[in-house]
């Protein structure tokens, strides 16, 4: 099972991480075509920057009025003949997903990608009450045979190579299949298919609802979703209570922001408005639908100053791909579901528990890569900072006399640069006032020699920190396995084509 | 206020299973006061029933007014239907279109196909031209188990509520004569699209959607924008991993 799950510090696990070459490869790799994508789509779409603030304003706005658009969708999907429940925790949660599921008799539930599943452990509580729940996007279907969790929000399997795959899929046909992605792909299509039509239930997570007409809208690249809400017959979806904005004429911003910052495609494949569970005469989709509004820690950043821009994420996973440490460590480092910057921030948020996570925080280098990526503008970077802070006066910065503490404690003796980082990162006036014992004790560059990155700190703009912070991950850099480089090398042969289309989910 | 239309029919234990659902909805109203007070009370103001102004709604001024001529839409939509991985083609009318499908029918032995149930789509007259294979036309019997046949089915056919170009996507809506699993669980997918539904911008077919409001919505509004697709083994990328692979768009006009 999971070894991401023990009590195991960021750093450990970053170690362990490290000593899987291939992983380091494949975040690699991946994270970077997703990021090239992503450069080239918002480039080639222009005036990037009026459109991400927009994302944003629509954002605060509606997470600023969210008592009233929650509650107006809520009105209208119940108008629409859907079941609306809300869960002040996972627990609550978990219990109603079981409730439906025991009343249904259900032996098998279909489910598509979920980041809100994953954070309540869904799947396990099914399975305690003898109920399959099958993940069926490809990655999530492929990491939930080798019992693992996620590491990247947006390509899950992203740790796994096609000979680990075949084994692992192997093992369900019962006979040996060949490390080929067009077999594997085509054996999975296939088992999945008999699950999709023989599944009682098919749950599915929420990109947004649409607070006017009570539409929730998934955005997919493998038709699972679609799938999944077409059809078993009752269909359970997961929302977090966040997922919030006004109107369908919103959701273009955020339909021009979602694809090109999660893997730099003008759109998804598939983006799906499911307005209630089917008409009485079609003929396909759900009779039964129920959507779970889910708080779990979300309301706690509601009303606070610092970090009420959380909830304005909209789960692209361009912060990931942004971020030299991320590209470095890989997800399972972070230990938790959410990885990557907005992991860093949104875990110990939601857990309401700074101490606990607090190591979390410094596997970032504090460079604004993050920001500069997120399509709704989070100042994630800002947040890292707050954490921190937080952490030392809740008393839980136990003031270790580590390398990279020391490597701080220098700099700051260098006060040009302690200047800039402070100017750099907004670390804040209280820290300011407290004076240089504080500081020593926040030390934003602990730990920082074991992930072997190290922020450099001049009085320039995050872009050009990011540049160089990238040559430096890149030097680092392990030989590609020569199969994975001549894949590699063909892409970007028909990319040049413009063929191929890739980018992917 | 819920629609009668919308009920939802299911065997055994009916009454049994609407005292839970009541059950479940007056835990639930009950529940959503405290929710929401309680989202209000953090946000420090006084529980808010009326519609705040927005400030900023949907795309930015400048592309409001954004829009191709129709050449540049059918030039536009085609680069990135393809580019996809989808694949097109042009048809002076319905006549010719249904000669296109029935050839690669033919070429693929195609057996079963599946197709809307529209005036259009019986205009093609597919089930004469393909005496091979056997043509359903969606839920047009209640006998017939109509997700299982669209499963089973080589070739969908439907034909597109509206297009955008600047995305290269098909909009398809459902309805009892529209299966949403026409369009997503055969093999091969053709997609007419007829060339004066052809637009621009994403917010051409978003924009309406608030227009008519939740009344005219129906259960599912369908973006395309090419074939099925993952990423997900190294990064290989493999087409037709749940939905259909082959995805033909076909501009009439
Ligand atoms: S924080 Fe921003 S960049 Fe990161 S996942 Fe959320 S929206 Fe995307």
């Amino acid at each position: 099972m999971s070894a991401q799950k023990g009590r195991a510090t960021v750093k450990e696990r970053a170690e362990l991480a490290l000593n899987d070459e291939f992983l380091v490869k494949a975040v690699k790799f991946t994270t970077e075509r997703l990021r090239n994508g992503k450069k080239n789509a918002s480039a080639e779409h222009g005036n990037w920057d009026e459109w991400r603030e927009r994302g944003r304003q629509i954002r605060l706005h509606t997470i600023a009025h969210l008592d009233y658009y929650l509650n107006l969708f809520v009105e209208n999907a119940r108008a629409n003949g859907v079941h609306v429940h809300f869960a002040d925790k996972g627990e609550d949660a978990v219990a109603i997903a079981m409730d439906i599921a025991q009343r249904k008799a259900a032996k098998t539930v279909v489910k598509s990608k979920s980041m809100v599943s994953e954070e309540l452990h869904l799947n396990h509580a099914l399975e305690q009450i003898g109920v399959e729940a099958i993940e069926t996007d490809l990655g999530e279907y492929i990491i939930q045979l080798a019992g693992e969790m996620p590491s990247h929000i947006v390509i899950p399997a992203i740790h796994k190579n096609r000979y680990q795959i075949a084994d692992l899929l192997s093992e369900v046909a019962g006979e040996k299949l060949e490390a080929d992605t067009t077999v594997l792909a085509g054996f999975v299509r296939k088992k999945l298919r008999e699950k999709f039509l023989e599944a009682d239930i098919g749950m599915t997570g929420c990109n947004f609802a649409i607070a006017e007409t009570g539409s929730m809208v998934l955005f997919e690249n493998e038709g699972n979703a679609r799938m999944v809400t077409t059809v078993p017959k009752t269909q359970i979806t997961l929302m977090g209570m966040e997922r919030i904005i006004p109107s369908f004429e919103d959701l273009e911003v955020m339909a021009t922001l979602l694809p090109r910052s999660a893997t730099g495609q003008k759109l998804t494949m598939y983006m799906s408005a499911i307005t209630g569970p089917k008409r009485t005469a079609d003929a396909d989709g759900p009779e039964e639908m129920h959507i779970i509004i889910v708080d779990n820690g979300r309301s706690l950043q509601l009303g606070d100053p610092e970090f009420q821009e959380l909830l304005n994420c909209i789960r692209c996973g361009a912060c990931l791909n942004a971020c030299p440490v991320y590209r470095h460590i890989g997800g399972h480092a972070y230990g938790s579901t959410y990885s990557g910057p907005i992991g860093a921030v949104l875990t110990p948020a939601l857990n309401k528990n700074v101490a606990e996570w607090d190591d979390i925080a410094n596997a970032s280098s504090l460079c604004g890569a993050c920001y500069e990526a997120c399509p709704v503008k989070i100042p994630l970077h800002e947040m890292l900072i707050y954490l921190r802070r937080r952490k030392v006066e809740t008393g839980n910065g136990k003031a270790v006399e580590t390398a990279g503490m020391k490597g701080f404690a220098a700099l700051t003796g260098s006060s040009a640069a302690m200047k800039a980082a402070l100017a750099i990162g907004k670390i804040g006036q209280r820290l300011v006032v407290r004076g240089g014992e504080i500081r020593t004790k926040l030390g934003p560059l602990k730990g920082w020699n074991s992930y072997r990155v190290t922020p450099s700190l001049p009085r320039r703009s995050f872009r050009d920190r990011w540049e160089k912070l990238n040559r430096e991950v890149d030097a680092d850099r392990p030989q590609m396995a020569p199969d994975m480089k001549r894949r590699m090398e063909q892409i970007v042969k028909e990319r040049g084509k413009g063929g191929g289309g890739h980018g992917g989910h | 206020m819920a629609d009668i239309n919308r009920q939802t029919g299911a065997a055994g234990g009916e009454s049994e299973r609407a005292a839970w659902l009541a059950e479940m909805e007056r835990a639930s109203r009950a529940k959503q006061e405290t929710f929401m007070n309680g989202i209000a009370a953090r946000l420090r103001h006084p529980r808010m029933t009326s519609k705040p102004a927005q400030p900023v709604r949907g795309a930015p001024d400048f592309w409001r007014t954004f829009d191709w001529t129709p050449e540049e839409r059918v030039e536009r939509f085609e680069a990135n239907w393809r580019s996809v991985g989808g694949h097109t083609a042009r048809a002076k009318d319905l006549a010719e279109a249904g000669r296109f499908i029935a050839e690669r029918a033919q070429e693929l032995s195609a057996r079963i196909i599946v197709r809307q149930d529209q005036a259009e789509l019986a205009s093609l007259g597919l089930e004469s031209s393909v005496p091979d294979a056997e043509v359903s036309v969606w839920n047009a019997d209640e006998d017939v188990a109509w997700k299982a046949r669209a499963a089973e089915a080589d070739i969908g056919v439907v034909i597109a509520d509206q297009a955008l170009a600047y995305t290269g996507t098909v909009v398809v809506r459902s309805a009892p004569n529209k299966g949403r699993s026409v369009s997503l669980l055969p093999t091969v997918l053709f997609i007419l699209i007829p060339a004066e539904r052809l637009g621009t911008r994403l917010g051409e077919a978003l924009i309406p959607m608030d227009e008519g409001g939740r009344d005219a919505l129906p259960a599912g509004v369908h973006f395309i924008t090419g074939p099925s697709r993952s990423s997900d083994i190294e990064n290989d990328l493999t087409i037709g991993v749940h939905g259909p692979g082959v995805v033909y768009a076909v501009i009439i006009g």
